[in-house]
């Protein structure tokens, strides 16, 4: 493979990934919503298809390129509403993105792509060859699956104009009379800019008549009687555009431009299969006012401000749009301001942008929302970027700020020095900017990796749906605030727990359709995927209306187990019993379910949330449903922190744990069963005596400060001698062997080069004394 | 024997009359001169900063930063189970890498001194005597003989192994005494 080859290649998987995601919740989402809104997903999943496809076909991948125009075609019967959607087709249909999906895989692992398996292909050319429910539809209409201007009944409303109506044989040409007609448009967009001129206006009059005569010949191609109403008039301006005066010059060309904006939106939704109808009465006068060289009334001259739609409107060619208030907005230049009405994006094909500015007066209004395709909506403008770069760039930071921590350092050291005050101000002031920049620099760095949940949330619908169709259980799955954004790092690790709770709550959690009717449910159950960020934390909910978890069963599994003994279990509350669960080799399946196999992967849940400092907390009702909560730090590399000493060493504790820092009186500390304890307002507080815990020695009275420290409701005093104050550290990694096994979750360089351990306060709190106890066996 | 040693020869056996010999690094710990491969030896330190890390084993004096990268330091002499002797400024940290089960490890460890770069012909280098027996003499791979003394060949591999680990655990007692508090 060549190297151009290998860059389009890789183009291609990226890109084909991406649309197989989309293909594949759209697919999900079909099943779930009433026809009306089957329309715009049947299409969007067509046009994922067809994009991929394309792609292929440029790159020659032929098991790629047939699968996908099977798979295509039995989409468009969906699409066209010869048949309905049903369990059948869907499976077929999602089996089929899952077998290109795999082809892209094979691709990006360096093989070929596999040939799709015959008997899938079998599946969907059965459902091809279907008899179609609507007999109306031809024969000839069913197999002309690529093109894209069909008509759809389906989803009349809230399209503009009406379906394009040609005769099959014309079809195969649309695409190529469309782009025809985008040529041309684009050569009428660069002859206008000349009428300005007066040097220039006669030959510019010339090559528009030669344009306009062609487009006439185009347009017909589409019978349309607005389309050919509209070149009419553009014949008519440009027949006597060459001799006429200044002021009508101006007024014409800008109809010009206005028509040329018609064209531009009916060629897109002629893609569509759409045609536009416009009301051309009023153009057509004002436009034989103008050819007759006369001014047109002084309220209409100039009003357009220049900008084509409003001319349009102004004409009456189109309806006003829903929000009329024009803003004037003299810096903004045309492109951007129609660009964002109707391709939304900027860096858009210039083909579907109706106009170049010419000039920079423009109306900054959204004048072509009832013509623009709904479906453009506003999409982000972003370039790929290879992660390496990302981390590359997230490790310097890290070293600047350990930079810019020894420079405040040496700040404060500066300030034990006599210097002369001037110079020491000047000096704090810049490395006081320095600071802020930073921080600044740091917060858009994490910004970079941050990434919406919804990469992980859309892929469960399929999931459930799967899980559902096995089990017969009727389950609804809800996302709730997916587009809450986390590190890479932290999506990364939530994915495998996330599946394996879902995976859980569907097949046990979730009863089948007769018991849930039986207990006065609705016997189709709901998972409630939720996501929200608490502070600096993001909080992930998988919240079912199942059957709940039984204390009994579990208690009396763990038992068994020998995690715990009866005596134990007494004393340990709801949550603490059900955190059973997430202990290894404890299968749920066996406690809960008939199901088997299903109960392994709760430990790895528990496993992948400590990597990332994050907490479990389970609150379920019998006969209610379970909720499990997971609460995970934003981001992983650079935290603030606060220093504290122990003995001789200095600690690091994130300050996200940190609730409060107090000190103990004397009256305060009391010794319930061995642990020590404070009260802290109203709540009783175990302490954990930090010296002790970190094998530091030290003969002065120490822990002066208690370190009130919590995740996931638990809580624990971690009682320290000194507070250093607070910072921003660096996270390193602390992964060898060798230093393992320490209550640490990392090791941070301090602005004396020197390495402090990051306090891992997860595992404190959980074999805190107090902790310890509750659990020894 | 040989085989045993291909692990100090190295890439520098690139000619014949380079094949027998071994390019090594020697230190002294306790009484002992020992070596290791040179081209084993990333860098050498003089001593600095070493952070304690509470519950990990003994030997492990705690971890210093290289140059951004947070590593641990091992002290030879509690790994050999020698007694803790006053500093005398000779003190070095000689870094390395060894292949973990999965990856590479950097690890440092102390020395008493750095003595020199020496080549030897692997025909002066005897298999370690079998009467120190035990598992924690399997990091001797061999014993060079001098003319000045004898010269003790270290397996950085099995030194610092996973399996040394627990082995040096158990015997030496890890202070994980602590954890159970």
């Amino acid at each position: 493979m060549s190297d151009f080859d290998a860059s389009l290649m890789q183009d291609f998987l990226t890109e084909s990934t991406e649309l197989i995601e989309q293909l594949d919740a759209d697919l999900v989402k079909l099943e779930s919503i009433d026809e009306d809104g089957q329309g715009e997903l049947l299409n969007a999943s067509f046009r994922a298809l067809h994009t991929i496809k394309g792609a292929a076909s440029f790159l020659g991948l032929d098991n790629v390129i047939n699968f996908a125009h099977v798979a295509e075609d039995a989409l468009n019967r969906l699409r066209k509403g010869e048949i309905s959607v049903n369990t059948e087709v869907m499976d077929a249909l999602l089996q089929s993105a899952d077998v290109v999906r795999k082809q892209i895989d094979e691709l990006s692992s360096g093989l070929e792509a596999q040939e799709a398996p015959q008997e899938l292909v079998d599946q969907l050319h059965a459902i091809i060859k279907n008899q179609p429910a609507n007999a109306q539809a031809e024969e000839a209409v069913a197999t002309q699956a690529e093109t894209t201007g069909e008509k759809q009944e389906a989803d009349d409303q809230g399209l503009p104009g009406s379906p394009l109506q040609l005769p099959p044989q014309k079809q195969d040409l649309l695409e190529f009379m469309v782009a025809d007609m985008q040529d041309y448009a684009n050569q009428m967009e660069e002859v206008v800019g000349q009428f300005g001129n007066d040097a220039t206006c006669e030959e510019a009059a010339t090559s528009l008549a030669e344009i306009a005569d062609n487009l006439s010949k185009t347009a017909e191609f589409f019978e349309l009687d607005s389309l050919n109403g509209a070149i009419k008039l553009l014949i008519q301006i440009t027949s006597t555009i060459g001799d006429a005066p200044r002021e009508v010059v101006d007024e014409m060309a800008i109809r010009i431009r206005g028509i040329k904006w018609m064209l531009d939106e009916q060629s897109i939704w002629l893609e569509q299969g759409r045609a536009l109808d416009w009301k051309l009465e009023t153009i057509t006068e004002r436009v034989a006012t103008l050819c007759k060289h006369e001014t047109l009334a002084d309220d209409i001259t100039g009003a357009h401000e220049n900008n084509p739609v409003q001319v349009l409107l102004l004409d009456g060619v189109m309806s006003a749009p829903a929000d009329p208030a024009p803003e004037t907005c003299a810096t903004q230049n045309e492109e951007a301001t129609l660009s964002d009405a109707t391709t939304a994006s900027p860096a858009a094909e210039t083909s579907a942008t109706p106009e170049t500015a010419q000039d920079d007066d423009s109306e900054d209004k959204p004048a072509a929302n009832k013509v623009a395709p709904a479906k453009q909506v506003a999409a982000e403008q972003t370039i790929r970027v290879e992660v390496g770069r990302l981390e590359s760039l997230l490790n310097l930071v890290g070293q600047l700020v350990l930079n810019k921590n020894r420079v405040l350092a040496q700040t404060r050291m500066l300030e034990e020095l006599n210097l002369e005050q001037e110079k020491l101000e000047s000096f704090n002031a810049a490395a006081g900017e320095l600071d802020r920049l930073m921080g600044e620099l740091q917060v858009s760095v994490m910004k970079t990796r941050m990434q919406p949940l919804a990469k992980l949330f859309d892929r469960y619908p399929r999931v459930i749906r799967d899980l559902a169709r096995q089990t017969g259980k009727q389950i609804d799955l809800q996302l709730v605030g997916k587009e809450t954004e986390v590190d890479k790092t932290v999506l990364e690790n939530l994915s495998d727990p996330l599946v394996h709770i879902l995976r859980n709550s569907a097949d046990h959690g979730v009863e089948d359709p007769e018991v849930r009717k039986a207990a006065g449910k609705n016997p189709k159950g709901t998972i409630k995927l939720e996501a929200n960020h608490q502070g600096s934390h993001v909080r992930v909910a998988i919240i079912d209306d199942g059957k709940g978890l039984d204390r009994e069963v579990i208690g009396n599994k763990a038992i068994e187990k020998g995690l715990t003994t009866p005596d134990q279990l007494e004393k340990l509350d709801d949550s603490d019993v059900f955190r059973f669960i997430f202990e290894a080799g404890f299968s749920t399946a066996a406690v809960v379910s008939d199901l088997s196999g299903r109960g392994v992967g709760m430990d790895v849940v528990r496993t992948n949330i400590s990597k990332l400092n994050g907490t479990i907390n389970i609150v379920s009702t019998k006969g209610k449903g379970t909720t499990i909560e997971i609460l995970i730090p934003l981001t992983v590399a650079i935290m603030p922190a606060m220093i504290v000493g122990v003995g001789k060493h200095l600690y690091s504790i994130p300050l996200q744990s940190i609730e409060e820092i107090v000190r103990p009186e004397e009256g305060e500390v009391s010794t319930i069963q061995g642990q020590r304890v404070m009260r802290l307002r109203d709540t009783v507080l175990p302490l954990t005596d930090m010296r002790k815990r970190l094998n530091e020695t030290g003969d002065e009275e120490g822990g002066k400060f208690a370190v009130v420290v919590s995740v996931g409701g638990q809580r624990a005093g971690l009682c320290v001698d000194r507070l250093v104050g607070q910072q921003e550290i660096v996270i390193k990694p602390l992964d060898d062997s060798y230093t393992q096994g320490g209550p640490f979750s990392g090791a941070t360089i301090r602005e004396d080069g020197k390495v402090s351990l990051i306090l891992d306060v997860v595992q404190l709190i959980r074999q805190s004394p107090q902790a310890l106890e509750k659990r020894a066996a | 024997m040989s085989d045993q040693l291909n692990e100090f020869t190295g890439e520098s056996v690139n000619n014949q009359a380079d094949k027998d010999l071994l390019q090594l690094v020697s230190f002294v710990v306790g009484a002992e001169e020992y070596a290791i491969p040179i081209l084993a030896v990333q860098e050498i330190n003089r001593m600095m900063d070493i952070t304690r890390v509470p519950q990990s084993p003994a030997f492990v004096e705690g971890v210093i930063n290289l140059r951004g990268k947070v590593i641990p330091v091992v002290d030879l002499r509690k790994r050999f189970g020698m007694a803790i002797h006053e500093n005398t400024g000779d003190e070095r940290i000689i870094v390395v890498e060894v292949q973990g089960e999965s990856e590479a490890r950097v690890i440092g460890f102390t020395v008493d001194k750095v003595n020199r770069v020496l080549r030897i012909g692997s025909d002066i280098v005897e298999p370690a005597p079998n009467m120190a027996s035990g598992a924690d003499s399997e990091y001797v791979l061999g014993v060079g003989k001098l003319d000045e003394g004898l010269l003790i060949l270290l397996s950085l591999d099995k030194l610092f192994s996973q399996r040394e680990l627990e082995l040096a655990a158990t015997a030496a007692g890890n202070d994980t005494t602590a954890q159970a508090a």
